[in-house]
């Protein structure tokens, strides 16, 4: 018995956004980190692309893909970096989905690459925060650490979306979009 | 400042974003694990508990004589005792979750409460 999955253009597109997504954050995986949490972030910024151009049905997607085809490449799945990196991600979809959604309503309080930049990397940085926090480490000194992560993270955050709107730039002088596949 | 164009949206979300950063630094920098409250032990037993942010002056009946204990602006110390060498009154003034007062001769001690001792152990 044969079964086709029908496949639409909107899985294409995730897929290799995905793939780009986990790209980036295998790369930016073997960088070497001075405190740990603190990453530069690019993957997000594919994350942010998507969220820009196609909706966040879709940046959801391709930011928990990522999180979990990343984890499983490395080979952190199911270990602690794995679970504050999918609290980080699911963190900041639902920070994204909330502005993302209040920009539709509210058309001229629209949000952009800037304030999804520092939103997705507060949020990011305060899931896996807390989950560090009420999971692996319960000690109250780690609290002091809270505002000063927070503070690298909203920098890394403007630097994302400063990338991102500078690659959306690019895209929208793009010749055709016609063909994105 | 032309790299920096934001829409009204992130110009919100950004306002938004420093006010939690100003809220994070209060909530977990402000407290410095200074203590509320001390106890007064007298004989080994309980003879007070001090609210430091209410200016008090006690009179603590010791084997001695009175020790004279003063509580002001969060701080407290033995002003005066009745013991010969008065070590109790030069340790000063306590105001840190942990810090202690004793004067052994009057049998009285002086404690801070605190959640967040500054040191977890003294030894002399």
């Amino acid at each position: 018995m044969s079964h086709t999955i029908q496949t639409t253009r909107d899985d294409y597109l995730i897929a290799g956004f995905a793939a780009l997504a986990i790209t980036i954050h295998i790369a930016e995986s073997a960088l070497p980190s001075p405190l740990p949490g603190i990453k530069p972030g690019l993957a997000n910024v594919v994350t942010l692309i998507v969220l820009c151009r196609y909706g966040w049905r879709m940046a959801a997607w391709v930011s928990l893909l990522r999180v979990l085809v990343g984890s499983i490449l490395i080979g952190t799945f199911l270990s602690p970096t794995f679970f504050l990196s999918a609290a980080g991600a699911l963190a900041s979809v639902t920070v994204l989905g909330l502005l993302f959604a209040i920009s539709h309503a509210l058309p001229g309080w629209a949000v952009g690459p800037m304030g999804y930049g520092i939103a997705a990397a507060l949020a990011h940085m305060s899931g896996q925060f807390w989950v560090a926090y009420m999971v692996f480490v319960p000690h109250s000194g780690l609290l002091t650490l809270y505002p000063l992560l927070m503070t690298l993270a909203a920098v890394l955050g403007i630097v994302s979306g400063l990338l991102t709107r500078t690659v959306l730039t690019r895209l929208n002088s793009a010749p055709s979009d016609s063909n994105p596949v | 400042m032309n790299w920096v164009k934001l829409s009204r949206g992130d110009t919100v979300v950004w306002l938004l974003a420093v006010a939690l950063l100003v809220s994070l630094y209060t909530m977990f920098w402000q407290n410095d694990g200074h203590g509320a409250e001390a106890v007064v032990m007298l004989n080994g037993k309980r003879w007070a508990r001090l609210d430091l942010f209410q200016d008090q002056d006690l009179n603590v009946p010791g084997p001695l004589g009175h020790s004279h204990i003063q509580v002001r602006d969060g701080q407290v110390h033995f002003a005066d005792s009745p013991c010969p060498n008065k070590l109790c009154v030069h340790t000063g003034w306590l105001s840190q979750g942990g810090e202690v007062a004793v004067c052994l001769p009057n049998k009285v001690s002086l404690q801070i409460l605190g959640s967040d001792p500054r040191f977890d152990a003294i030894n002399f």
